[in-house]
């Protein structure tokens, strides 16, 4: 390693993003650079980001120069080169960033001149991170408990390791190929397998052991800390499922409701002892286990880098956690960071908190996989299972989670009472104690069953919090079934969070009548702000969740608003690009002076973003969650995705005017083994068609060709609004071409919308803002720039040779398919990857 | 059953009842802390006072041995958006509900608690009444109401008592102290002798301690006795001193320093108080209705060690000839953050220099 390093100010700051979307990786790495970008540029600094994601908004940023490249050393080191770079933030990248740029350190010579400055944490601390067994045993060494673990490099090691310690333990790999992954073994016949596999997925090939610690609370603490160690905490939460079960799998509440004041306290103080420890610059998310029968408080994950809970606790709480963190490792005091005008002056130093609940539900696929004849192991465990999440904001714990579950679900069909009728006693009790997907149902169930509260806490772990206000809900629906279409029934149920749509199945009647009743006796949301202060001063709030109490905080904020329904959680197939799309409709019609409302639950994708739209509404996406704000703020205009039909036809009922996100409900899957699919990409602006590009599908991958396409060719097409669509031709063919002979398009090809990820990789390689080019067009307002770029085109381009390929996700390791998954219609993420590289893994 | 609480701008709040069903009348403040709400309910400072809590559930972690400020809760009543009925004591069911019952406090649940602490924001505390019906009498009661001012005289011990240790001799002069500040003492080992606040110079020069706390307290400084102040003029000048929340104001007065009431009071521990010597931040439990007034401080006797970064206020103060000084808010945390210990170590610093320096 060659260690001269950049001393001056830094002026020049490299951003290196967090890649694809994966397992635990939603996305949030991206929201997060995106976030910051115009405040660093407002600061003065020069900002370049690289990312391999072609869903990446950050990449697209008009306050940074973006570089759309493999995440690789020799493109850190060539973008540091040729934008000058002097400074490299690698926190806002995740995990992966972490260890790209500690690795471009190590392989720092002399010839790549002076070394910029690691921003955030020192690069010896940056290392150290990385590592993990090293800084657990400086934790160790300032009095912290951690649970006792060791490194083998073999099985006979491992089988030494296993006489010391006693069963369950939990085992996962030192230096990780990808986000660690812990596993645990609770029996003697599993060892030798989990090491084995564990083994294989170390860059070292190291395993760490440890003892498991299964059973205990879970609580996750947010903090930052400034050069100077000012520490603050932003928040905390707390997990209903014990230890064993993977954080991202469990439901979660903020703020923490069952665990004592002091104990929190010593977390609150451990976490700023770790702070202090590695020298942060930044945001720090550390795991805590909590022995409710020793006292006993463990330090189980340490994350000095933004992660899932960085974006959600600035959700939950209103903090502006990555403008914070962002200035704070550019060497800011906290006292010196600047906040945009909407903020409170003093928001920064001022210890966010909440007064309002919110819950997190993890969001799982196994429906859609079974759908498709894919079997899966449902079972929970400590790897993640669930691919997005959703949250719930309400004034009760009841209230919160019933939104979490149905921004979780959508429909309310598997939660209504009767759904798990038929699961016998001993089937309850196995998945009692060996938890599935639908763990918050089963334990309903339970209850109703009669099992008693201190009983099942003992089964589960879980805290009797929990079974309680479970038990009030069940209270709730019993007394919903027992009155019929009662307004006194339907104000209380409301109060509880629930539906008109699940209120409505209870009554067998439709949601338009729950809708009317609720109107007759006035049973109407109130919504409550959320911001930082917990009522304390008055902030300018433009975050609203509903809630049924006497006071309502938000106002319409104009006659010509735009309503965005935004995407929900992320799942399988194309989540992440929907984000990408949601966002840049934001930004575009902001750009266009339109008041624009956007209603969501996913923390972790940017569309809730504050500066991204006038208004947000934290709210489910059920049709009666929308009604309501529609009643509330009477837009001009709504966007809803194509796939919401039963809303999209609601909408129009009451007469609203509805623009409707293209998009078809599911891919059809994707091409065969064999066979190649092309698709001839035009944009229809309402008036011309305009080809674009031809693009070759091949399992996993997709490239564009460099042909002329004859716009006379799209004379006969009709359609019904503008925006961006494929004519989807397949062919027999296993190779890449540069060229192909187009079939006859009135017979042998079909029609459809393009998928957001296209529109997000066009975008990018071909340099055409395609994505505002629709809504320009949906609202009238191409501009000339617009129309060069589209009589410009027509197939003929010149653009790096990047290929965008699916995510080779582990599905093996996180969900044990009996058969492969088809990448094509069940994506967790892209990226891209340069042509005729050694490194194209998405190819078969 | 629903209750209600009636302020006396007139404004009522509806909600359901729970602990004691019984009437209570106090000034109504809020509270944004989002954890402790057992040692908040039972800190002495509350005495003759209502709380309603921002935290939007309370009650989710029962009702803790370990988490009493005092044994007898005096707070006047408790007012939330949400109660959870959960129970960690092994003896009883001893939730929120049936402690305040069993304190005969009246509390009130499904309250639109965030509207109420945005009303109290702009009004500032009142004069409040929890009923069972609104009426003119209800009303016309409230009016009539006057809330005592003894409220040190109600809460504070009226005979002394020990609570012994092998280190330094510390006296507490109790004004209506919280267990947290015993319990800091009892980390250090400290001997502790609890005195009244009606003690006099010669009592405490008998005991011949090491140093002096002066405790937190409820209500208006201005409230006690004159001979309250002549007895801190003289033991400031024999001892080191340490004066907390209520004691605080005091030394301020016995020092020419004037106090105010705070037109809004602030309950919580999520403000920025920064230590001015080193500007470091940190942040603090602060339960608190007055302040020092800025204009009223003596430079040449006293100076600023602390203040809280959002309003400005005057946190901390140190006398400058002698080794006695004091911090509005709780370094004790019980409930709130322990990073503001470090005034307890100074003072034990201190305490160690004078005894070293006068054995």
């Amino acid at each position: 390693m060659y260690k001269k390093i950049v001393e001056t100010p830094v002026k020049k700051v490299l951003f290196i993003g967090g890649g694809e979307t994966d397992f635990g990786l939603q996305g949030e790495s991206d929201a997060a650079i995106y976030q910051v970008l115009p405040i660093l540029n407002g600061l003065g600094y020069t900002v370049t980001v690289l990312d391999d994601n072609p869903y990446s908004l950050a990449l697209e940023s008009p306050a940074a120069t973006g570089f759309l490249r493999t995440l690789t050393v020799q493109n850190v080191k060539k973008i540091i080169k040729s934008q000058k770079v002097d400074g490299v933030m690698p926190l806002f990248g995740g995990v992966r960033a972490l260890r790209l740029w500690d690795q471009v350190i190590s392989e720092w010579r002399e010839a790549d001149g002076v070394l910029p400055q690691t921003l955030g944490l020192s690069a010896s601390e940056l290392h150290e991170v990385n590592d993990g067994t090293l800084l657990f045993d400086r934790i160790e060494e300032i009095g912290l408990s951690v649970t006792a673990s060791a490194v083998v490099h073999n099985q006979e090691e491992a089988n030494e390791m296993l006489r010391d310690l006693e069963l369950p333990l939990v085992i996962r790999a030192h230096n990780p190929v990808q986000g660690t992954t812990r596993q645990i073994v609770d029996r003697l016949d599993d060892f030798d397998h989990v090491v084995n596999r564990v083994m294989g997925q170390s860059l070292t090939n190291e395993v760490l052991i440890a003892k498991a610690i299964n059973g205990l609370k879970e609580v996750s603490v947010l903090v930052v800390r400034d050069r100077d160690g000012n520490c603050l905490q932003v928040g905390a939460s707390e997990d209903m499922d014990p230890i064993g079960i993977h954080t991202a799998d469990s439901l979660s509440v903020a703020p923490v409701l069952t665990v004592s004041d002091q104990i929190l306290q010593q977390m609150r103080i451990q976490a700023f002892a770790i702070a202090d420890l590695i020298g942060l610059r930044g945001v720090l998310h550390v795991q805590f286990a909590f022995d409710e029968k020793t006292g006993e408080i463990y330090v189980i994950k340490v994350s000095p880098y933004l992660d899932h809970l960085a974006n959600r606790m600035a959700v939950m709480t209103g903090y502006p956690v990555m403008l914070v963190a962002a200035q704070l490792a550019m060497g800011k005091k906290i006292t010196e960071v600047y906040l945009p005008n909407a903020f409170h002056e003093k928001t920064a130093i001022m210890e966010p908190v909440m007064d309002h609940i919110v819950v997190k539900l993890p969001v799982f696929s196994f429906g859609d996989l079974e759908a498709m004849g894919i079997k899966v192991n449902r079972q929970l465990n400590s790897v993640q299972k669930s691919v997005g999440s959703a949250l719930g904001f309400g004034r009760t714990f009841v209230e919160a989670m019933e939104k979490a579950i149905r921004s979780a679900h959508f429909n309310n069909r598997s939660f209504s009472p009767k759904y798990m009728a038929d699961v016998s006693d001993d089937e309850l009790i196995q998945q009692l104690i060996h938890p599935q997907d639908n763990r918050v149902l089963l334990l309903i169930e339970a209850l109703r069953r009669g099992y008693e509260v201190d009983e099942l806490a003992e089964l589960t772990n879980i805290d009797e919090f929990y079974f309680y206000q479970l038990n009030r809900l069940i209270e709730i629906e019993q007394s919903v079934d027992r009155d019929n279409i009662d307004a006194d029934a339907l104000r209380q149920a409301k109060k509880f969070g629930l539906s008109d749509g699940l209120i409505a199945r209870f009554w067998q009647t439709n949601f338009q009548a729950i809708r009317t009743l609720a109107r007759q006796n006035n049973i109407q949301p109130t919504y409550k702000a959320l911001e930082p202060s917990a009522g304390e001063f008055p902030e300018h709030a433009r975050q609203f969740f509903a809630t049924f109490e006497e006071e309502n905080e938000s106002e319409p904020i104009c006659a010509q608003s735009v309503l965005i329904i935004g995407p929900g959680a992320f799942r399988m197939g194309d989540g992440a690009s929907a984000g990408y799309m949601t966002s840049v409709t934001l930004s575009e019609l902001h750009r266009l002076d339109y008041q624009t409302i956007i209603m969501n639950n996913n923390a972790a994708d940017p569309t809730l973003l504050p500066h991204l739209s006038d208004k947000q509404y934290l709210e489910p996406l059920e049709v009666s969650d929308v009604m309501s704000v529609v009643d509330k703020e009477q837009p001009h205009a709504i966007l809803v995705p194509g796939n919401r039909k039963k809303l999209i036809e609601a909408l129009q009922e009451m007469g609203q005017h509805v623009i409707v996100f293209p998009k078809e409900k599911h891919h059809p899957s994707g091409p065969e083994k064999h066979q190649s699919e092309f698709s001839l990409n035009f944009f229809y602006d309402g008036e011309e068609k305009h080809p674009l590009v031809v693009t070759q599908h091949r399992p996993g991958e997709v490239r564009i060709l460099d042909q002329a396409i004859d716009p006379a060719l799209l004379d006969d097409l009709t359609l019904a609004s503008p925006g961006l669509y494929q004519i989807i031709w397949r062919v027999d063919l296993d190779a890449w071409v540069s060229k192909i002979p187009l079939p006859d398009l009135r017979v042998d090809t079909w029609l459809r919308p393009m998928p957001y990820g296209h529109i997000a990789y066009l975008t990018k390689v071909l340099d055409i803002p395609l994505g505002r080019m629709i809504v320009r067009a949906w609202v009238g307002q191409l501009n000339e720039a617009d129309r060069q770029y589209l009589a410009a085109i027509k197939g003929q381009h010149e653009t790096a040779k990047l290929a965008m390929v699916a995510k080779n996700t582990d599905f093996d390791l996180h969900l044990q398919p009996d058969k492969a998954i088809d990448l094509t219609r069940f994506e967790m993420g892209a990226k891209v990857v340069p042509y005729e590289s050694e490194n194209s893994d998405g190819q078969e | 059953m629903e209750r209600h609480l009636i302020l006396e701008d007139g404004t009522v709040f509806s909600g359901q009842g729970f602990g004691a069903p019984a009437t209570t009348f106090g000034e109504i403040i809020f509270d944004t802390a989002t954890s402790g709400y057992q040692e908040t309910i039972t800190n002495p400072i509350y005495d003759g006072q209502m709380i309603v809590f921002a935290m939007p559930v309370v009650g989710a972690d029962g009702i803790h041995a370990e988490a009493y400020e005092s044994t007898t809760p005096k707070i006047r009543g408790v007012v939330v958006h949400d109660l959870a009925e959960v129970s960690t004591n092994r003896q009883r069911r001893m939730n929120l509900d049936r402690f305040l019952q069993h304190h005969n406090i009246p509390g009130l649940y499904e309250v639109d608690t965030r509207k109420l602490i945005r009303h109290l924001r702009e009004t500032g505390p009142q004069k409040a009444t929890i009923v069972d019906v609104v009426d003119d009498h209800a009303v016309d009661q409230l009016v009539a109401t006057v809330l005592t001012n003894k409220q040190v005289q109600n809460t504070a011990t009226p005979k002394a008592y020990a609570n012994p240790g092998h280190g330094f001799h510390i006296i507490v002069i109790d004004f209506g102290l919280k267990h947290g500040i015993l319990r800091v003492l009892g980390d250090y080992d400290a001997n502790v002798t609890v005195l009244p606040y009606t003690t006099t110079v010669d009592e405490v020069l008998t005991l011949d301690p090491d140093g002096i706390i002066l405790s937190t307290g409820p209500g208006n400084p201005e409230d006690l006795p004159d001979s309250v102040l002549t007895l801190i003029r003289v033991l400031q000048t024999k001892m080191p001193l340490l004066g907390l929340g209520l004691g605080h104001e005091l030394l301020a007065l016995a020092n020419g320093a004037e106090i105010q009431a705070l037109p809004a009071e602030y309950h919580g521990m999520n403000h920025p108080i920064q230590e001015i010597i080193s500007q470091q931040l940190f942040y603090a439990r602060q339960g608190r209705g007055y302040v020092i007034d800025e204009d009223s401080l003596d430079g040449k006797k006293l100076f600023v060690t602390h203040r809280d970064l959002v309003d400005g206020s005057i946190q901390g103060i140190r006398l400058r000839d002698n080794p006695a000084f004091s911090v509005q808010f709780f370094p004790d945390g019980a409930p709130g953050p322990l990073e503001a210990n470090g005034i307890f170590a100074d003072f034990f610093e201190t305490v160690a220099d004078y005894v070293q320096k006068n054995s």
